[in-house]
């Protein structure tokens, strides 16, 4: 196999994330490096307490990692301080929970735009970009319905419209489906696949389903904090420049 | 974040919760309405104490006395009198605009069977511009002859000479009418009270002579109304001394002091002066000065200032009882607060996965606390002015028939109520600072976890 010389959008290295528990050490994290290049759909596959979660919440900064190297469009983000985190995210990052954690206060489109009223975007403009982006994911009906007067699919389609209206240079997914039924869990997959492709989005998705993380591009299977294996598809080859 | 979306979520965050935050209200209201009545109570109480001392004379007026005349004078030493070149000298005092002598002086008025004592007091032209007259007119310095305005209670010190009935012991009002008959005055009342008798040569002493004197006004008050002038008679002064001297020729005048070989002097000694100053925030200043020159000054300012220092400590006192309610209304804010964010704890963290700034979620929880101190504030003056008007309606039915309207005896100045509101939204936003930090400081994990 040979690399071509291109720059990941993602680099991580030497990643280490130690818990003292008592008098022992608990390595969630011991010693992950890879590269996530833009355009991929990757998914980070585990069993529960493998450390996929860990090492999501340090690539979105929302936790600082013991040591290592963590760099996101040529931000070392494991250098930053918390206020230059939410800043980081604010303008790079968007995220998709497995409970949706959509506001009760609001309607479907004024969670939407939320993100973009913490950057200062007047409300009319954000509301109108939050219509768009209801109607990219298919639920432009639900414009003004409660979260609580949703389904389950259609709250995570809303979840995903939020985490794209800021046009963020990297999605991240918690188990995205995890509180959804097979059925729709495949929909919401196929929309993300889709959104992906066609919105030349990278996303990074966290999830122990075998069956789900074949939707991606690139699966980085984790086990007791190390990598174990990592597979490609045809088109992350391609994206990654690899020849076979 | 823009401001109006960050007020928004505050106040649609309390909206939220609307009986918790009433409740919350509640406490700042009564919080904010107890210290703004308490307040006012001391404000009145010190407005209507400063208005009663006013009322007896103005509060830039230095009244100056002699010891040598009222016996306070060290033995041995020169007398130190209150004379024409006393007053010359005072008026010499920085921020003096004026000084005027009293030169009192006994005497008898009489009409028809009724007569009365009296204390007549020359006075000069700026103390009897003061008076105010219900009728006939004040006398002018330009005036050629003594003319005397009566207090207008002076009739009622006068009594029948025949019988020894007076007003105050037979409770009828005297025949005497100041403005309409002739007032006849003995000045020199030594002879009065000896006439018939023999004097120490053995010769007969004569009735005094009687002089008409004319009046020239009657106080303002009616007969009922009391002022600092009710019961007194004044003249020019210049016209009294120029009487007095034709009076008594070289004898020596009642009331002045003799020098030491025991004759007259050849000069007025006053009984006091007034002394005039530009501000009331000289007169102390003033004050001392006369006092360093040897003479006894005293002045409703002084008498203002001391009452004044204790009505600081009794209104200090009032409004710190009115702060503890407000203080456990902080307590109340900070209580709600934190639950409001053990809450939100999850809503908190979302936000700032989403990337809210840390120093908005702040600001959001300050504006929420804020909110509540500022509509407890509103609220809660509204509710001190009700119970302003209240109090005064009630002390006002229970007061007014037995001392006269003192007018109200609580007052909110309109300071007061600005103070108040700023003072309340303070409080609030004080009491939510540390769960306002508490929330900032939250873990974005929080959003993660799933319960």
């Amino acid at each position: 196999m040979e690399k071509k010389h291109k720059k990941p959008l993602i680099s991580v290295r030497d990643l280490y994330k130690i818990y003292k528990v008592g008098e022992s050490e608990v390595r969630a994290l011991d010693g992950v490096s890879f590269d996530i290049f833009k355009g991929e759909f990757v998914a980070i596959v585990g069993a529960s307490g493998s450390g996929k979660s860990t090492l999501l919440n340090m690539l979105a900064g929302l936790e600082p990692p013991t040591k290592g190297e963590i760099d996101i469009a040529g931000k070392r983000i494991d250098r930053l301080s918390e206020s230059g985190l939410v800043a980081f995210r604010r303008s790079n990052v968007g995220f998709i929970f497995q409970s949706y954690n959509l506001l009760n206060t609001m309607d479907a489109e004024e969670n939407v735009a939320m993100p973009l009223m913490f950057r200062g975007v007047p409300k009319s403009l954000r509301l109108k970009k939050a219509e768009e982006l209801l109607k990219l994911v298919g639920v432009a009906d639900q414009a003004r319905h409660m979260p609580n007067q949703m389904s389950g699919g259609q709250q995570q389609r809303v979840g995903i419209a939020r985490a794209l209206v800021s046009d963020p240079k990297i999605i991240f997914a918690d188990e995205p489906t995890g509180n959804l039924d097979s059925k729709t869990s495949m929909d919401v997959l196929r929309l993300l696949q889709r959104l992906v492709k066609e919105e030349h989005q990278t996303l990074v998705m966290v999830t122990h389903d075998n069956d789900l993380a074949s939707y991606a591009d690139k699966r980085i299977r984790i086990s007791d904090g190390k990598i174990i294996d990592m597979d490609l598809s045809e088109r992350a080859r391609t994206i990654e420049g690899i020849e076979a | 974040m823009k401001l109006s979306d960050l007020l928004n979520l505050s106040i649609n965050n309390l909206k939220r919760r609307k009986l918790r935050t009433f409740l919350t209200v509640l406490g700042v209201i009564i919080g904010t309405a107890s210290i703004v009545v308490m307040l006012s109570l001391g404000i009145g109480q010190s407005e209507a104490q400063k208005e009663m001392i006013e009322s007896y004379g103005s509060l830039t007026t230095i009244n100056v006395y002699s010891p040598s005349m009222y016996g306070s004078q060290e033995a041995g030493t020169e007398p130190l009198y209150l004379t024409d070149d006393s007053i010359e000298e005072f008026k010499r005092i920085e921020h003096v605009t004026g000084a005027s002598p009293i030169l009192s002086f006994s005497a008898i008025a009489k009409q028809g069977a009724y007569e009365a004592y009296l204390n007549l007091q020359g006075v000069g032209p700026e103390y009897m511009e003061n008076i105010e007259l219900s009728e006939g007119h004040l006398p002018k310095p330009t005036d050629q002859e003594l003319s005397i305005v009566y207090g207008n209670q002076m009739i009622y010190n006068f009594y029948n000479s025949k019988t020894g009935e007076g007003f105050w012991s037979g409770e009828t009002e005297p025949d005497v009418d100041l403005m309409g008959r002739s007032v006849f005055i003995i000045f020199d009342q030594n002879a009065y009270y000896s006439q018939g008798g023999t004097d120490a040569d053995g010769n007969v002493i004569a009735a005094p002579k009687k002089y008409i004197i004319p009046t020239a006004g009657i106080t303002d008050g009616g007969p009922t109304g009391y002022s600092n002038y009710s019961y007194g008679a004044y003249c020019d002064i210049d016209l009294l001394k120029a009487k007095l001297k034709s009076i008594f020729k070289k004898e020596q005048i009642p009331g002045q002091p003799a020098n030491s070989k025991g004759k007259p002097l050849s000069y007025f000694v006053y009984d006091s002066a007034e002394v005039y100053v530009d501000d009331m925030d000289h007169v102390a200043e003033v004050q001392d000065a006369l006092s360093r020159m040897g003479f006894q000054a005293s002045s409703n300012m002084e008498w203002l200032e001391q009452s004044q220092d204790s009505m600081r400590m009794q209104q200090a006192v009032l409004g710190g009882i009115g702060a503890v309610s407000l203080f456990v209304a902080a307590i109340g804010i900070a209580n709600t607060m934190m639950m409001s964010i053990y809450e939100r704890t999850k809503e908190i963290g979302v936000m700032k996965v989403l990337g809210c700034d840390m120093g908005n979620i702040r600001d959001m929880f300050l504006m929420e606390s804020g909110f509540i101190g500022l509509a407890g504030g509103v609220l809660g003056i509204i509710l001190s002015l009700t119970i302003s008007k209240v109090i005064n309606v009630l002390y006002l039915n229970s007061q007014a028939a037995m001392y006269g309207a003192a007018g109200n005896i609580s007052r909110i100045p309109l300071w007061l109520l600005l103070l108040a509101l700023i003072f309340a939204v303070l409080v609030g936003m004080l009491a939510g600072l540390m769960p306002a930090l508490r929330a900032m400081r939250l873990s974005p994990l929080n959003a993660i976890r799933n319960e």
